[in-house]
């Protein structure tokens, strides 16, 4: 602006002496921008003089806001790694299993240099940087204050040690000093946040724990940890709330909270009807848990929703302001509501729409949980999907609800069971919007929202635009299964294009899915199945080659596949079809060897491409020595095609009379 | 009308059939057209058939495995008669005599089921039924007569014999009026194909307890028909006069062998109409690209599909409860569609204030407020995707030194502090240091430097006022004894840190400077000595 000003400004002062011949006394003395500013003031001072000025108003930039312009100028490049593996290319990941080791055990080496620094502060005091960097240095873990004090519990509470603090609490209690109200309140928050029990430390092994078990279950580990605390009977929360001489609204609150959290449903109404009694009103987050509660208690649908609206109401009444998360709760509450559910949703949304919220992600999510509860039902309700993509298109979310990471894989769940192509493509662009690639939720969930996309791509698009997709996904985002492989080889069945199968037959081993009898299967029996040019034909053989030698010697510390008799089968046809006689012949001497039949089919294949009166022979003796049913049959074959020698002639007619004597 | 409706029916089927034998063989090329049939049919809008019908066709693809298995649905028949007792065998008898086509066995067999269910629950007697049935059939007749006009009279004739032999597309008429009777009654479209596959639950239930399927049925129709009546009044006035006084009188006599008639007899009416608005419907729409558009084709058969018992009966995903999926109130969806999601009427409870609230939210975050931003935090972490992404991460920790965005980049203690504090610090000369005089001089030229200096805090710069002025505390006596003459200030004396490396000559007055803190200097032979800071610390060096 500046720079400009100067140049406009010299640009005046050079050219325009005879306009500002009044202000030239005035001007020759001051330099070139003060020029600038006098004659920019002026002019538009003369024409709108009338028009308030206004002031712009200053423009705040997060400390981020440069480096996320620059993030914004790069590109996903699809062929490489993701990011995370740049650094050491030895141990970037090929498959799903690999992903998933090395991007744990990267987080876990965090959380043991975390670990060794917090429970070795004293070696770790000396600071380097500066300014000072606090999260490089130990956190203070241990306890301090060892005196009894209502410092020493407030010292125990922002360090989290419920069971320390319930002591010091017990103890002050004892010594008959009296707490102050906020210190029991955060205590009692404390308490109820983590259900009585100690909260597991970030930097404890038990998380590598959690993360087998969120393995095992495919569930985030967030669900699994809430199941296992219970509300017991009585505990640390109830007991000191009923040594408190005045219970306000927020201890109330606290152990309202607390019980919905661990599962004391029934219990926590109760709490809430004691508050009531008390002449008390609850918060908005009471009110929240407690609705979030209603489906527990209840057991008809009708009774459900009266519950969540008389609490509406009573929220109402106590001139307590909803919130988004207060919506999110009665319409996750609905989901448990049946048939009046539909409805009544829509009226939510609307109500929410008339109170200013904006539904977040988790909303929607709900909202498509109620209109597609299962497949059949999901019929004639597309509609919905499509008004909800109407409304979300084009817009950045940032995550409010803990729900908010569903909505992407709930979307294209509902894409996939209707066969939606085009809601899919509107669900994946709305990813793509801003920031909202955060809301895609875990690496769990990620996988599950690209393998359906991906499923339904091959189900619906043409083989090109899923082949571009494949490349766009795969293996930089995405690492099909062996399903998700199928899904492909279909696709490419249907369209013709089973010459692509030797490149993918590449992918499929280095994603290590090459030990999957029935992907390997398929796959050879696709190629096996039809006529191609010999340039396919050849390299069909040169992956049938491979997958033989896989078969055969297995894959390092992977088993060896088993042979199966299609498998077999397959890979000498496709020999066969591409010339390949010799090898063709050593598979079938295989057969021997493995104990497989071949089928009569095969051999006759064998027997088109024979060109050798010896082999003619040999075959047919092969032939006989499985016991196949057409021996006979082909003994005449050969006696007519072939001229053979009288040893040959004799060997067949033997043949031929065993045949006939095992007949 | 119906029969139309039924061919399009059979066709459809034979159609899933056929795609569905094609779905389970592997994917030939033949598919293709199949898969083009299925992109259609999901792009196009489902609506304006009548829902039953096209339940018909959501089920047919996935019984169909199970639809030539005529010993199995025997079996299924025999079950479906003990359950519902003795009474109904007449009525069994009926249905055998249709049996021989399988297709319409099919269906009809459906509707027994679905009847017997019906009867079952609400007992009645099976001559009552049959009195039931007929007057509904002509109830349905009449509207066939009606609106269809197409029925010859013989036909006519001969649906109303309902039991005896019936001709193939006669059929249709008596299906459509045992329908019309069972979703007057039950509203439950509990099929043959559901009692099979949920046989176990369906026993269980019912030794538990026969009055609650009862219960609950009756419950759902009434809370169906309260929701019905909503839309069924917007379109109350155009419809009632479409009926005619015949069928009032019908529907009427039929509702007076319930039990509660009056409100039998309402509810009779509302199908009646919603009957005539299915005929409209269809008579406008092109029935079967509806149909065929409607069809969902899979091009592989789903795992899950499978282990879905296929009827409108279904688990709630949560495992809490049936879902009951029917008709009507697909229906009803329809008529309550709305173009936007936020148009529809509210829950009406909360009254839209828009004061400024901001009393209570600035109280200190509670425990469980860090908790749930955590949480949200968490659930919305994601691996950097590229360089300055992980920047940004290290940015936000704290590990790194943020991109300047402005000139203030850095300045995290000092931002607080507004610039007239760098400034103007002559404020701080006012107590301590003499009014005037060569020390007054000396930190007013002291003070002008600092106040250029733009790498101390205001902190530091207080404290370096400070320093002088306790060192000229301290020096008082020194400077009483030596009786500087505090007047006569020197002129041009220094210039004081922060301009850096600057280098000043001056003329000193040498007493002034013994009583310095750099008093180690030596004086030149003129008194002219070249002075130079460097913040604070002074190097003299000689002139020469």
């Amino acid at each position: 602006m500046a720079a400009r000003s100067k140049h406009v400004g010299h640009y005046i002062h050079q050219n325009s002496r005879l306009i500002f011949s009044h202000f030239e006394h005035l001007l020759v003395r001051r330099n070139l921008g003060g020029i600038a500013a006098v004659c920019q003031r002026n002019a538009p001072v003369q024409r709108e003089s009338a028009d308030a000025i206004v002031v712009p108003r200053k423009k705040t930039w997060s400390k981020e806001a440069v480096l996320q312009a620059l993030a914004a100028t790069v590109k996903r490049d699809p062929t490489a790694p993701h990011y995370m593996f740049q650094d050491d290319p030895y141990l970037t990941p090929r498959t799903s299993g690999e992903f998933k080791l090395y991007s744990l055990s990267q987080q876990s080496g965090i959380m043991a240099a975390k670990h060794v620094i917090n429970t070795n502060p004293k070696f770790f005091q000396k600071d380097f940087a500066e300014p000072h960097i606090p999260c490089l240095m130990p956190e203070t873990i241990e306890l301090r204050i060892e005196d009894v004090s209502e410092a020493a519990l407030l010292e125990r509470i922002t360090l989290r040690k419920v069971k320390a603090a319930v002591d010091m609490y017990d103890q002050l209690l004892q010594a008959g000093t009296t707490v102050s109200t906020d210190a029991t309140n955060d205590l009692l928050d404390l308490i109820c946040l983590y259900g009585d029990h100690d909260p597991v430390q970030d930097d404890k092994p038990e998380t590598e724990d959690v993360d087998d078990a969120r393995r095992r279950k495919g569930r985030p580990r967030r669900a699994a940890d809430l199941v296992k605390v219970v509300w017991r009977e009585n505990n640390n929360a109830e007991r000191i709330f009923n040594l408190l001489p005045e219970r306000n609204s927020r201890a109330f609150s606290a152990l309202i909270r607390g019980m919905v959290k661990y599962g004391a449903h029934m219990k926590a109404f109760n709490t809430y009807t004691d508050m009531l009694n008390n002449r008390l009103t609850a918060d908005v987050h009471t009110f929240n848990a407690l609705i979030s509660a209603t489906t527990e208690v209840r057991e008809k649908y009708n009774d459900k929703w009266d519950l969540v609206v008389d609490l509406l109401k009573q929220m109402n009444e106590q001139k307590v302001k909803p919130n988004l998360l207060t919506f999110n709760a009665v319409l996750k509450a609905l989901r448990r509501c049946g048939p009046l559910a539909k409805g009544q949703s829509l009226h939510t949304l609307s109500e929410m729409k008339a109170l200013g919220i904006a539904p977040s992600l988790a909303s929607f999510h709900h909202l498509l949980g109620i209109f597609y509860k299962s497949v059949s039902s999901s019929q004639g309700q597309t509609e919905i999907l499509q008004e909800v993509l109407t409304e979300v298109a084009g817009k950045t979310f940032v995550p409010q609800d803990p729900d908010d990471v569903y909505f992407f894989s709930t979307a294209i769940r509902i894409c996939l069971e209707t066969k939606d192509l085009e809601s899919a493509y509107r669900v994946h662009n709305l990813l793509n919007v801003g920031e909202n690639w955060r809301l895609l939720g875990d690496s769990f969930q990620q996988s599950i929202y690209y393998g359906r996309i991906f499923n339904l791509l091959c189900m619906m698009e043409h083989i090109d635009v899923v082949l571009k997709w494949y490349k766009e996904l795969i293996p930089s985002l995405y690492y099909p299964n062996t399903q998700g492989m199928k899904d492909l080889l279909q696709a490419l069945d249907t369209d013709n294009r089973l010459d692509m199968i030797p490149q993918i037959w590449k992918d499929i081993r280095r994603m290590g899915h090459d030990n999957k009898a029935d992907l390997v299967e398929e796959m050879l029996s696709l190629m096996a199945r039809d006529r191609h040019s010999p340039e396919v034909q050849e390299s069909f053989a040169v992956c049938a080659l491979d997958v033989r030698s896989l078969y055969e010697h297995g894959q390092g510390a992977k088993m060896a596949l088993e042979w199966s008799i299609t498998a077999m089968t397959n890979i000498t046809t496709i020999l066969l079809a591409a010339q390949k006689n010799k090898q063709a012949w050593d598979m079938l001497k295989l057969f021997k060897t493995k104990n497989r039949v071949p089928s009569e089919a095969l051999i006759e294949e064998f027997l088109v491409r024979i060109k050798d009166s010896q082999q003619a022979v040999e075959l047919v003796q092969i032939s006989a020595s499985f016991c196949l049913e057409n021996t006979s049959n082909l003994v005449k074959r050969v006696l007519q095609t072939f001229e053979l020698s009288e040893e040959q002639r004799s060997i067949l007619s033997e043949l031929e009379v065993t045949t006939h004597i095992n007949e | 009308m119906y029969r139309r409706l039924l061919v399009s029916v059979c066709q459809t089927r034979h159609r899933a059939l056929h795609s569905y034998t094609r779905e389970s063989c592997l994917r030939s090329s033949e598919c293709d057209r199949t898969l083009l049939i299925g992109r259609h049919a999901n792009q196009r809008v489902f609506n304006a058939f009548g829902t039953s019908s096209v339940a018909y066709c959501e089920k047919k693809d996935e019984t169909l495995p199970l639809k030539d298995t005529g010993v199995v649905q025997d079996g299924v028949q025999k079950e479906a008669v003990q359950m519902v007792g003795e009474k109904l065998v007449e009525l069994q008898d009926a249905v055998e005599t249709a049996a021989g086509r399988s297709e319409q066995r099919v269906n009809l067999e459906m509707v027994v089921g679905q009847k017997s269910e019906t009867v079952e629950e609400i007992i009645v007697k099976t001559n009552e039924l049959n009195q039931h049935q007929d007057v509904n059939m002509e109830v349905v007749n009449n509207i066939v007569e009606d609106k269809v006009a197409k029925q010859t009279p013989q036909q006519r004739y001969t649906t109303q014999q309902g039991t005896d032999v019936i001709p193939e597309e006669q059929i249709q008429p008596v299906k459509s009026g045992k329908e019309g009777l069972l979703q007057l009654l039950g509203a439950m479209k509990v099929d043959v194909t559901n009692k099979r596959k949920q046989k176990s639950l369906k026993v269980q239930r019912s030794s538990e307890g026969p009055a609650r399927p009862q219960t609950e049925a009756m419950e759902s129709t009434f809370s169906m028909f309260q929701e019905a009546s909503g839309m069924a009044d917007v379109s109350a006035p155009t419809a009632r006069h479409a009926l005619s006084a015949k069928l009032v009188a019908a529907a009427s006599a039929a509702a007076s062998v319930l039990p509660n008639k009056a409100k039998a007899e309402s509810e009779l009416l509302k199908k009646l109409r919603q009957h005539e608005a299915v005929g409209e419907a269809q008579k406008n729409g092109d029935n079967i690209g509806v149909i065929i558009s409607d069809m969902k084709v899979g091009r592989r058969p789903n795992v899950r599909h499978k282990a879905r018992p296929a009827n409108p009966i279904q688990f709630d995903d949560d495992g809490r409860g049936y879902t009951h999926d029917r008709g009507i109130t697909a229906e009803l969806d329809g008529g309550l569609r709305r173009r936007s999601l936020f148009t529809g009427k509210r829950l009406s409870i909360f009254t839209p204030r828009f004061e400024a609230e901001a009393d209570k939210d600035l109280a200190r975050p509670t425990l469980w407020d860090v908790d749930f931003a955590n949480n949200v935090a968490q659930s919305a972490t994601q691996l950097p995707r590229n360089g300055f992404e992980e920047m940004i991460q290290w940015t936000k920790e704290g590990k790194l030194w943020q991109y300047p965005v402005d000139n203030e980049a850095g300045l995290e203690e000092e931002s607080q502090v507004p610039f007239y504090e760098h400034v103007f610090l002559e404020k701080h000369l006012e107590e301590g240091f003499p009014r005037q005089g060569p020390i007054r001089h000396f930190m007013e030229l002291v003070v002008s430097g600092l106040a250029k200096n733009p790498y101390y805090t205001v902190q530091q710069k207080r404290d370096h006022i400070n320093w002088f002025r306790d060192y000229f505390k301290q020096k008082e006596e020194v400077l009483k004894e030596s009786e500087v003459r505090l007047g006569q200030a020197p002129r041009n004396l220094i210039n004081h840190p922060g301009m850096g490396w600057s280098r000043v000559s001056c003329e000193v007055n040498v007493q002034l400077f013994q009583m310095l803190p750099w008093s180690q200097f030596r004086a030149g032979k003129s008194g002219i000595v070249h002075v130079s800071f460097i913040t604070g610390r002074v190097a003299l060096c000689q002139s020469a």
